[in-house]
């Protein structure tokens, strides 16, 4: 068999391997090209930034609180285990896990009854519903939950005329009520998408093999809607770990959470690498978090 | 079989909001230890009327009974029958042996009660050892024996079955058939069985119930409903029929389009046009009617076409106005061959015709 010239590759046969490795590298660099842009940005403003804060995290500080690259140690790495900060992680924990059980509890049941509603008309519309607060911007709202907390906010007047509850800006509950308002969306999607392809079949049979509607809901419609119960509750924990804008707004900054912290160590205490140590351990948790989530059999978020 | 009644039916019918009327005033009796079966094509309200009884669905009017109960508004949880559902509906999140012990644990049967004779319902439909497998793992004709398994451990009253051997392929099917017969032979209890197959339902059945537009067309034995269709939609719904237009000439004779007369059964008064239905393996071909005794029914046709078959031949016999008739002759030695072209003589007993009104 004589050599064949690529371009005349069809002498003998229309393709041939060679024509058809070239085939299929076309059409890799052609997908490469569809996803450059982003790929670009990502690289660019979140890959690069995030290694910058990796490298910075191994400066030292120096006397102006200026990091200093050359004089590199894992000091704040090392930083990272005193009590005070033991203290603030586990307290934004606390608070992430409180959170996202809220969400959960609160969201469940509402995801569920959109889930179940006969047209998907009236699911459609519900679930636009959900979404209506991301029209607006997240600081905006915060504010104005700040307003109706206030002294002279109607929730704050309804309590103090019903005698139920006084001021609640700059307390606890007041933050609660924010990161539930800022966050339930993001459990209600993916729960309502678990809960919205179940086989009810399976729930049908579940009575049918003598199962009451509490029990059916217990050992089928629940176990079968975890990927969504997971899915929602990373979604919620991970940004709740890192909350700053509510417990500093709504909250009065007055207890030190792993957002806040972090924002003083690049602000106010001039410490670029023990920020930077925080914010990248952060990082790697809510990673393993994530790959755990992946592990237990979730699907698409 | 004594007679006893299972289930009953009465004056059931189910309204999907104000226009759907999936089941209209069903009056029913399904006696006990029989495998009855509801027949007819989708949406006749088959499905709808197993739901009934199962309690996955509740009447719009009319009563349910089961052993002489009334179920009202009684949920499924709370009634004596165990479903086979058409898609099997095997919990994805438990194994074999979970599936089939959820009833009894549901029930709270003590757990050792569970074990044993959730073993015993696993040997009945021949899946042990198959036990610690996860439904997805399992083809679909073990899948099917899970879901058959999970509902009889429960030693139901009445077992349902949706449709159970729709996702088989035909070879499964029939052998799942069998097996199916056979299983409610052993078990003793009342079948239910919904199918549109109606060559299942004949094979299968003690009794027939036609369904069509959410009505009962016809209850009775397989034999009665294959042989005296009561009406056109049953003779056309059940195996394979050649419907002749014409009208009753006198009591027990039809005439034809083209004006031939022949004896039939019919129940019709003179002069009402009828639909003369017939059977394709009643018919049978001759060279001419001298061979035949007198009494027999004979159309004059031509052979149109032939078709090799290997296990037969295929005739289509055209016999002018009347229409054409698709005849299929069993390959023998002695079977006569015949040529497009031939004239040939069609025969058929009169008691295999059946004139039907419209």
């Amino acid at each position: 068999m004589t050599i064949l010239d690529e371009r005349e590759g069809s002498r003998e046969t229309a393709v041939n391997p060679k024509l058809e490795r070239r085939a299929r590298r076309r059409d890799a660099w052609r997908g490469f090209f569809h996803a450059a842009p982003a790929f670009l940005y990502l690289t660019l403003f979140f890959t690069l930034p995030l290694i910058i804060v990796f490298v910075f995290s191994f400066a030292s500080r120096g006397r102006t609180g200026r990091p200093l690259l050359e004089a590199w140690n894992i000091d704040s790495w090392t930083r990272l285990f005193e009590p005070l900060v033991r203290t603030i992680a586990v307290r934004s924990f606390w608070l992430a896990v409180l959170n996202t059980a809220l969400c959960l509890l609160v969201g469940y049941p509402f995801a569920y009854w959109i889930a179940t509603r006969r047209k998907q008309a009236t699911r459609n519309i519900l679930l636009v519903a959900v979404l209506i607060p991301f029209w607006s911007n997240f600081l905006v709202r915060t504010y104005a939950w700040r307003m109706l907390l206030d002294s002279d906010g109607y929730i704050t007047q309804f309590g103090e005329m019903t005698g139920l509850w006084g001021r609640l800006l700059f307390t606890v509950p007041a933050v609660f009520l924010g990161l539930l308002y800022g966050y339930l969306p993001f459990m209600v999607l993916p729960l309502y998408a678990a809960i919205e392809r179940l086989d009810w079949s399976l729930v049908e049979a579940g009575r049918d093999l003598y199962a009451s509607g509490a029990a059916a809901f217990r050992r089928i419609t629940l176990p079968l809607s975890r990927p969504g119960i997971i899915a929602g509750s990373i979604l919620v924990f991970i940004p709740s770990l890192g909350a700053y804008v509510t417990p500093d707004i709504l909250g009065g900054a007055k207890t030190t959470l792993l957002g806040n912290y972090i924002v003083t160590q690049f602000g106010a205490a001039r410490n670029w690498p023990f920020g930077s140590s925080i914010s990248g351990a952060i990082l790697i948790v809510m990673l393993a978090v994530t790959v755990f989530y992946f592990r237990s059999g979730g699907r698409t978020l | 079989m004594d007679g006893q009644a299972a289930v009953t039916l009465t004056g059931v019918t189910k309204k999907f909001g104000e226009e759907v009327t999936a089941v209209d005033d069903v009056d029913l009796e399904i006696r006990d230890g029989e495998f009855f079966s509801l027949l007819g094509p989708s949406g006749c309200g088959k499905t709808t009327t197993l739901r009934m009884i199962a309690g996955l669905e509740f009447p719009t009017d009319g009563s349910v009974q089961i052993f002489g109960e009334e179920m009202g508004l009684r949920p499924p949880n709370k009634r004596p029958v165990n479903t086979v559902f058409q898609s099997y509906a095997l919990f994805p999140h438990m194994n074999v042996e979970q599936n089939v012990g959820f009833g009894l644990r549901m029930q709270k049967v003590e757990p050792s009660e569970i074990a044993r004779r959730v073993a015993e319902a696993i040997d009945l439909v021949r899946l042990s050892g198959m036990e610690k497998r996860a439904p997805n793992a399992l083809s679909g004709g073990q899948q099917q024996r899970v879901a058959l398994a999970r509902a009889l451990v429960n030693r139901p009253k009445v077992l349902l079955l949706d449709e159970p051997l729709g996702a088989l392929d035909l070879k499964l099917r029939q052998t799942m058939q069998l097996e199916l017969k056979d299983i409610q032979h052993e078990v003793g209890i009342t079948f239910v069985y919904v199918t549109h197959d109606q060559e299942e339902a004949l094979t299968m059945s003690d009794r027939i119930a036609v369904m069509n537009e959410g009505k009962l067309a016809q209850v009775g034995m397989p034999e009665e409903i294959y042989g005296s269709p009561v009406s056109l939609f049953v003779a056309g719904f059940v195996g394979d029929m050649f419907f002749l237009p014409g009208e009753v000439a006198e009591a027990g004779a039809v005439r034809l389009a083209g004006g031939q007369i022949v004896r039939a059964k019919t129940s019709s008064s003179p002069g009402t046009a009828v639909t003369l239905t017939l059977r394709p393996e009643m018919i049978h071909l001759y060279a001419s009617s001298s061979e035949l005794p007198p009494d027999r029914n004979t159309l004059d046709g031509t052979i149109a076409r032939k078709i090799f078959y290997g296990d037969s031949m295929f005739y289509e016999v055209d016999v002018g106005v009347v229409g054409s008739f698709d005849v299929r002759v069993e390959n023998a030695p002695s079977m006569r061959r015949w040529e497009v072209g031939d004239s040939v003589v069609i025969d058929f007993h009169p008691e295999s015709a059946t004139a039907l009104a419209e």
